[in-house]
């Protein structure tokens, strides 16, 4: 049975229903957007938890050049160790009949019968390795579904100089890719790299690797699970007669790190979105609560002089808050769901998992409901407490006239007087009614700092990208050998048919050690004279590369705890291997990864060369038919361990600033939401209070569209302090995320160039415009002649 | 809270003892309510008149239990309504006093019908609210709106209110103060019908000296203080005064 005091409650829900739409907007916006990161975030640690389990993802890997089996006996004794899996694992250059470019791999062995391994596979079609053939293989499935590549089929490789015709078994995944990125990438390019899996004993026979592996990947126990630091250094120390070239835990294992930093930064957003919407929310609200107490203040009144207690008048109103937080809230958790869903599509084009499902979490679909009842709770409680105090016998009497009283401005007479009468009418309310206005400059400002916010983190992806391609890298085509090549390389570079200039380039990696500080990394070594490849600071100014010593990014430099000048232990992962100690010459700035850069000469004395090379860059001719001859003298080429053309990088990360244009479009609408509602609402009580001020307006003889404009004057103002507030506010809120998000693979480049601006203030300006549509209408349906009559 | 009753209040339904009120206006304390000090009869019909400003309303406010005094005492049956807490004054108003408004004071979204049950819902021993509509003769209007109602109507609703409760007392302020004469006739015959019919108390506060002669006794305030106090053994009919 619904009381009567409900009945009243429905019906006023009822005729303020546009109002109550904005703030359910306002709070189901909040909900879902809390809901579906927090199901996101659910969703991808389960699938990675399930995943990671399923697969037996190691918790180390180690790779060297070449260590015999019988060394995993001495690795077996190191405490805190509890299983090994010695594998064999190479670089390779796939050669597909139907693509002209050779493309990228990793080639890993695999048992030759089925059983569980460390880092295993989840077969997605076809089957494993038969008795047949010797040369069976089985592709990484994102590979194989971006060349159509089926069971059944014979693709080559070029395997250790010789190119290998293998035949297609199956396709499967494995947790240690489930973001597959080709060594030093930032995105999965499933187009140019693969993961190749063959049977051990041929790739042993391939790789001339009877008897021996080159990377270990091993489990811990719990506890160095969480400090494996020691345990790596310990099976280093071992595996160093065989040449160790990294070793590192699963923290910083490249597919686990990007996953993980998304989660992570799911985690963060999961908060910080939702609290901009609550707390809206909750002001836009207050203010209506408080406009309707008020209202309401005579009928509050009559109740407690007819009896109801005060609780009862509080819980009345709080009802009505509730009612209306658990409406939102339920639109909300629908949304959410909906959105999750649409995400978790989104993260399955760039997360391989056998399973990413979106599921249904009770305790965060339970929280959502509750954080919008509590948002709705907050908003009306000033409200509800002002009802709860308000004494019978006040209440009976009207309410003292508001104060009509000269504001602020009007001190500056010059200027007051130059105004009109209808800017004078606009600045007297938008001055008197501070609460509303606080809570409409708030709203506009969190609107606006969104827009910012957003628009800044979509430039900064097209900006890295520019920065990388317009003022980094200039060259056509990199390629990278699989051994260390002299200087005739890069002449016999530079006569490949249609390159037009060649530069060399020699990484090394090398582990860098101050004191207590260790960290792995690489030194890229460049001529002086470079134009192919420009490193930059952030402010895109060219980097001096130092003739002696090194050029070390800044953030490096705090892990190792060293500064400019300081020296730094260098051991490199190849050539003597002798700890070296070197000068620090510079610090630098950069966006992706830790750079650390030292001229090449410099660099090839360091590992007793007198000028080595791992790569070159080339200038190329842009015609097709000239690329498909360089592209075939290149898979003739088995020095060649990876191509990969520029062009083709770039196509694949327009793929992804697409993917990030959805958000924008996401940030735009849940922005407007905010503008929309926060605005809307505003002029709606402003006209209900003000409904005999419009009506002797409309008596004198002002039309529709003069009195409009007097409210939307009023939402101009209160919008546009609220934008101007709104876009240092949002360039902060990009810097805090941006800190959030700094990883050592990739920063953040805070970015505002003159469209994020003015995009805010145009959208800003729309959102208002659009508001004031529905409150021209609330003023030509007004019945002025009436409201002329009645009193509020 | 419950003190013993002063003897000769046990033939009293209400009792005023030296009841003052100040209100703090700004800094200047404002004496509204001077040594105010009589009873209410059971069953009786009083009229309290006095101009604007003369403290009726406050007094009303007192008795209803609205508002406390700021000396002296204010006795319902053994209760000091002066001494009581908020929580007593909402249970005195839920049970023992009925309000009739002069705007009514009815709530907009609420049907006539509606209106009534808003009283009655909170009521230990309610009236039968079709009964009570009855009464005031505005069976046929009950699931009209206020907006849609008389000022008559709406007067007779909200006493049909104040009455379903079923409460000793019923108090009226300036209840034909919004009305038409004709309107003011008909709901002032309530009233009395109240008290012959159901033996109710009524007292009514107005500034119209007109209505006085329904009264079976009259009280006049001025400035604050008791004026005078008469007896009326003859009440008229309110069809046989005029205003």
């Amino acid at each position: 049975m619904v009381s009567v005091l409900d009945r009243k409650l429905i019906r006023e829900v009822r005729s303020s229903l546009v109002m109550l739409m904005a703030i359910t907007s306002i709070i189901a916006v909040g909900t879902m957007s809390f809901v579906y990161m927090r199901a996101s975030f659910h969703n991808l640690t389960f699938a990675k938890w399930q995943y990671y389990a399923q697969c037996q993802m190691a918790d180390f890997w180690i790779d060297m050049k070449k260590a015999p089996l019988v060394e995993l006996d001495r690795l077996d004794k190191v405490a805190g160790v509890t299983a090994l899996r010695p594998r064999i694992q190479f670089s390779a250059t796939v050669d597909l009949d139907r693509v002209a470019a050779p493309l990228n791999g990793t080639v890993l062995s695999l048992p030759d019968l089925r059983k569980p391994v460390l880092n295993d596979i989840v077969m997605q079609s076809g089957g494993y390795f038969t008795d047949r053939r010797a040369n069976e293989v089985i592709v990484n499935s994102a590979f194989a579904r971006a060349h159509a590549i089926k069971p059944g089929q014979t693709i080559h490789l070029i395997l250790n100089n010789r190119k290998q015709a293998l035949y297609v078994v199956g396709t499967a995944i494995s947790s240690e890719f489930v973001y597959t990125v080709a060594p030093g990438s930032i995105a999965p390019d499933p187009k140019h790299f693969g993961i190749f899996y063959l049977k051990h004993s041929f790739a042993e026979e391939v790789f001339d690797f009877a008897g021996a592996t080159n990377q270990i990947v091993g489990l811990l126990d719990p506890e160095h699970r969480e400090r494996p630091q020691s345990v790596l250094r310990e099976m280093e120390a071992i595996l160093a007669p065989y040449g160790v070239v990294t070793a590192y835990a699963q923290k910083t294992q490249a597919s686990n790190q990007f996953l993980s930093d998304e989660i992570r930064g799911l985690g963060i957003f999961s908060t910080v979105m939702p609290g901009i919407f609550l707390a809206v929310a909750a002001l836009v609200l207050n203010v209506l609560m408080v406009r309707l107490v008020d209202q309401q203040r005579v009928i509050i009144g009559t109740l407690k002089a007819i009896g109801y207690s005060d609780g009862q008048i509080f819980l009345h109103y709080t009802k009505f808050a509730l009612a209306l937080g658990l409406l939102s809230g339920l639109v909300g958790l629908g949304l959410g769901y909906a959105m999750a869903d649409y995400i978790t599509s989104i993260y399955q084009m760039f997360y391989e998992f056998p399973r990413l499902e979106n599921r249904f979490y009770p305790g965060t679909y339970g929280a959502g409901l509750l954080v919008a009842m509590g948002c709705a709770l907050i908003g009306s409680l000033q409200a509800a407490r002002a009802a709860l105090r308000l004494k019978p016998a006040e209440a009976m009497r009207p309410k003292p006239p508001v104060q009509g009283g000269a504001i602020w401005l009007e001190q500056f007479a010059w200027f007051w007087q130059r105004l009109s009468f209808g800017w004078r009418l606009v600045l007297r309310n938008v001055f008197r009614n501070r609460l509303r206005t606080a809570v409409g400059i708030f709203s506009t400002a969190m609107g606006a700092g969104l827009l910012v916010c957003g628009f800044i983190l979509a430039s900064a992806i097209a900006y890295l990208i520019d920065f990388q391609f317009q003022l980094v890298t200039h060259s056509d085509m990199d390629l990278r050998f699989k051994d260390e090549q002299g200087y005739s390389a890069l002449l016999e570079a530079q006569r490949l048919p249609g390159v037009d200039y060649a530069e060399p380039v020699f990484d090394i990696g090398c582990t860098f050690i101050n004191g207590a500080h260790r960290r792995r990394g690489a030194i890229s070594g460049m001529t002086a004279q470079r134009r192919l490849t420009v490193p930059r600071d952030i402010d895109g100014r060219a980097l001096r590369i130092p003739n002696t010593g090194l050029a070390m990014s800044r953030k490096l430099a705090r892990v190792l705890d060293v500064r400019a000048g300081d020296h730094v232990t260098v051991v490199p992962t190849r050539g003597r291997r002798d700890a070296l100690r070197v000068p620090i010459a510079e610090l630098t700035d950069s966006y992706i990864g830790m750079a650390v850069y030292a001229d090449i000469r410099y660099l090839s004395g360091l590992v007793g060369e007198e000028f080595a090379i791992n790569g070159v860059q080339l200038a190329t001719e842009k015609s097709p038919d000239a690329r498909a001859t360089l592209y075939k003298s290149l898979k003739e080429l088995p020095a060649v361990q990876a191509v990969n053309a520029r062009s083709d990088v770039i196509e694949n990360l327009e793929f992804i600033i697409e993917t990030q244009k959805i958000f924008i479009v996401f940030v735009v609408v849940f922005a407007g939401v905010i503008f929309f509602s926060s605005l809307l609402n505003s002029s709606l009580i402003g006209l209900a209070e003000r409904r005999r001020e419009v009506a002797t307006l409309r008596v004198l003889g002002y039309t529709e569209w003069q009195v409009g404009g007097l409210f939307l004057r009023e939402s101009m103002v209160v919008n546009t302090l609220g934008t101007l507030i709104g876009l240092p506010l949002g360039y902060s809120l990009a810097w805090t995320l941006a800190l959030l998000y700094d990883t050592e693979m990739f920063r953040f480049p805070l970015v505002s160039p003159p469209r994020v601006w003015i995009g805010t203030i145009v959208m800003a300006i729309v959102f208002a415009c659009v508001a004031h549509a529905v409150v021209q209408r609330a003023i030509y349906r007004l019945d002025w002649l009436e409201a002329s009559k009645t009193l509020e | 809270m419950f003190e013993p009753a002063s003897a000769d209040a046990s033939d009293a339904l209400l009792r005023l003892e030296d009841v003052g009120k100040t209100f703090q206006m700004g800094e200047v304390p404002v004496e509204v309510l001077r040594h105010v000090t009589f009873d209410i009869h059971p069953g009786e019909l009083l009229v309290m008149v006095g101009p604007s400003g003369s403290g009726k309303t406050t007094l009303l406010n007192i008795i209803g239990g609205l508002d406390s005094p700021t000396v002296g005492n204010v006795w319902y049956q053994r209760q000091d309504l002066a001494a009581a807490t908020a929580r007593e004054l909402t249970q005195y108003r839920r049970s023992s006093v009925g309000f009739v408004f002069q705007f009514y004071n009815l709530v907009p979204n609420l049907t006539a019908r509606e209106n009534v049950l808003v009283a009655t819902e909170i009521s230990r021993e309610p009236m039968d609210v079709d009964r009570m509509l009855d009464l005031v003769g505005l069976q046929e209007r009950i699931t009209h709106f206020p907006a849609q109602l008389s000022g008559g109507e709406q007067q007779r609703v909200a006493i049909a209110r104040a009455m379903a409760k079923n409460p000793q007392l019923l108090l009226c302020d300036e209840p034909t103060g919004a009305l038409d004469y004709e309107t003011g006739k008909h709901v002032l015959r309530l009233l009395v019908d109240l008290k012959d019919q159901l033996g109710k108390t009524v007292l009514i506060i107005t500034h119209n000296a007109a209505i006085a002669p329904v009264a079976d006794r009259v009280i006049r305030l001025r400035s604050g203080e008791i004026h005078e106090i008469q007896e009326n053994p003859q009440p008229q009919n309110p069809e046989e005064i005029t205003w």
